[in-house]
């Protein structure tokens, strides 16, 4: 272990004659920490459980709906509508997770304050931080592919389903991620951020179980506006079941990217705060 | 700096990189930082001596710009450390006390991150040459997570020295090393600073670091910079500070009861000297022509209740800095204790 420096003195002149490189723009930057977050993910236990954990919720989900389907107690676009559902929320929470532990974590673990020290803008933590989000999303996107097919592929709702999941889906799931970022920087411990992200999550998801009377009333029209869960899965329900062009669908869609610029907005703030201790 | 600060400055540098002038700043609503001042230049190891709480992890947030000053100036190279946050890290090396590393990583993809983050022209010939600097080019494929407490800090040494810094900030960068680790440590640190001109600004308690590394030093306690300048300057200003004739002799810890220091500390007999006092401890010196049992029945008799004496070995009898540093650290420790 203690073995002798013998590159000192050579690495001395040669640092001596080096002209100091040129630090990296930002997006540059981002990308070498989106890298190492989707790294992270796929090749560390953490990610890989999380990982494995979402191939056995969408197991069984799976076996359920498809019993479903096969005794005829659900028809297919209903089922192709459920799985959906059900990997939008999944992915939200894993997005949640994974921002709370990029900044809450790392300063848990006391590998924040290096990357503080970096030459990069907070921006560009903060892109990369996302970019590693989107390679979870994209990862769960690519294990739900199979589970939609198993569940969908005896009707035609599949194109649709994926079509919705893709577009209507990732400003949700981004938007999640976002705020496990932004209460990451806030807490500085990402089981704090965890905790008010999944506080939050809940409460936002809770209005989609809404029954159809009391959506019908003035609070459940105007949560149905304002509430990103409510208007994806409303617009999930028009293309899918109802088969409306997903074209038509600009309101909800609107409605899930206000959220979504919200908490980047908020993001953007906390992580530029960043000290590393608290404030 | 604070009145009454003690100060010797020989010469100065040619290129000054930091410059903290009278400058505070506050944590979480707390003032940590009243009045810190320090230059640090090209080529020189400058130490910053303080006890614990004392401010040293907060002056360096200030120096590399996670923490603003809310009064004073900070310039590092020139610029502004916060507001120029980006032009000042790149040139900038920095080994946290508490440098937290990837544990699912190698040793050689660590460096490879950060080296992309710094923009470096070769990560693997520079990855290489760095972790041959710090002893570590036969672990470079092994997990992060294997490494043992000197291995993480010479990783994050090596860490500090990709991009090619011109200024290395350390926060306790012997911490957890042993004694041939730190050798090798004050070897690489000389090396970088007086051949290749890179500035060193350390955080250190162990005085013997400071002593053996640093061109010049500043003491800081309870935020406040009490003493700046080179090392020979400020040891003979300690020695200067030496107790009179009777406090030459053995030297012993006494333990007495709880709060007691105080009320025995002012019935001293002849050839007793009372050279330092904590709570419940007090160090005091014995003159060599007396009797130290004799000593102890006379104590005893003016009512110390003495519990406890060890002797202190002589190679321990303070040096000129570490009694200087003792001197005017005291009211801190003494603050802390109470």
């Amino acid at each position: 272990m203690d073995e002798k420096m013998p590159g000192a003195i050579s690495m001395v002149r040669r640092r001596c004659g080096r002209s100091v490189p040129y630090p990296p723009r930002g997006l540059t930057g981002a990308l070498t920490i989106a890298s190492k977050e989707g790294s992270e993910l796929l090749m560390n236990q953490r990610g890989l459980l999380w990982l494995l954990v979402t191939c056995l919720v969408l197991s069984a989900f799976a076996l359920l709906l498809v019993s479903d389907t096969e005794l005829g107690l659900l028809d297919n676009a209903q089922v192709v509508y459920d799985m959906v559902g059900l990997v939008i929320s999944l992915g939200a929470l894993l997005t949640l997770v994974v921002g709370a532990d990029a900044i809450g974590g790392e300063q848990d673990r006391g590998s924040l304050v290096p990357l503080l020290l970096a030459p990069l803008p907070r921006s560009a933590l903060l892109l990369g931080k996302l970019g590693g989000q989107l390679v979870a999303w994209t990862a769960m996107l690519i294990i739900a592919l199979p589970y939609l097919w198993a569940v969908g592929s005896t009707g035609q709702n599949l194109a649709a389903g994926i079509a919705c999941l893709i577009l209507l889906g990732t400003p949700i799931v981004l938007m999640f991620g976002c705020l496990g970022l932004a209460l990451g920087a806030k807490f500085l411990s990402a089981r704090s951020a965890l905790t008010v992200g999944l506080v939050v999550l809940i409460l936002a998801a809770s209005p989609a179980m809404l029954g159809p009377g009391l959506r019908q009333t003035a609070i459940g029209v105007a949560v149905d506006w304002v509430n990103p869960f409510s208007a994806i899965l409303n617009a999930v329900d028009a293309v899918v079941i109802d088969s409306e062009p997903a074209l038509t669908q600009t309101t909800p869609f609107a409605v899930a990217f206000a959220w979504l610029l919200l908490a980047l907005w908020y993001a953007r703030r906390t992580v530029s705060r960043l000290t590393g201790s608290p404030q | 700096m604070a009145e009454g600060t003690v100060s010797a400055f020989l010469g100065g540098p040619q290129q000054i990189l930091v410059e903290l002038r009278s400058v505070e700043a506050w944590r979480s609503g707390i003032k940590i930082l009243g009045d810190v001042c320090l230059t640090v230049g090209a080529g020189e190891i400058y130490g910053l001596v303080g006890p614990n709480g004392a401010g040293k992890t907060t002056t360096l947030a200030v120096v590399v710009g996670l923490l603003a000053p809310s009064a004073g100036s900070a310039r590092v190279f020139g610029l502004d450390p916060v507001r120029q946050a980006e032009a000042v890290r790149a040139q900038v090396g920095v080994m946290p006390e508490r440098g937290g590393f990837y544990d699912w990583m190698t040793a050689s993809q660590y460096l490879r991150f950060f080296a992309g983050l710094y923009g470096s022209e070769c990560p693997p010939m520079e990855i290489s040459e760095r972790l041959a600097q710090v002893g570590l080019s036969s672990h470079r494929d092994l997990p992060i997570e294997t490494f043992s407490h000197g291995m993480r800090q010479r990783l994050g040494l090596a860490r500090a020295l990709i991009g090619n810094p011109e200024l290395l900030v350390l926060d306790e960068p012997t911490s957890g090393l042993d004694p041939r680790g730190r050798r090798e440590i004050h070897e690489l640190l000389l090396t970088l600073s007086h051949k290749c001109r890179i500035g060193v600004l350390m955080s250190t308690h162990i005085l013997d670091d400071a002593e053996r590394l640093c061109d010049r030093i500043g003491i800081i306690a309870s935020g406040v910079t009490v003493a700046e300048g080179a090392v020979p300057e400020l040891a003979n200003m300690g020695r200067d500070l030496e107790a009179p004739d009777q406090a030459r002799g053995d030297r012993y810890r006494l333990r007495l009861g709880d709060r007691e220091v105080e009320r025995a500390s002012q019935r001293l007999p002849t050839g007793v000297s009372l050279l330092h006092r904590e709570v419940d401890w007090c160090t005091v010196a014995v003159a060599a022509e007396y009797s130290p049992e004799v000593v102890w029945r006379e104590l005893m008799f003016l009512g110390w209740p003495i519990r406890e004496i060890q002797r202190l070995d002589t190679s321990s009898v303070k040096s000129g800095l570490e009694r200087l540093y003792l001197e005017l650290t005291k009211d801190t420790e003494q603050q802390q204790a109470a």
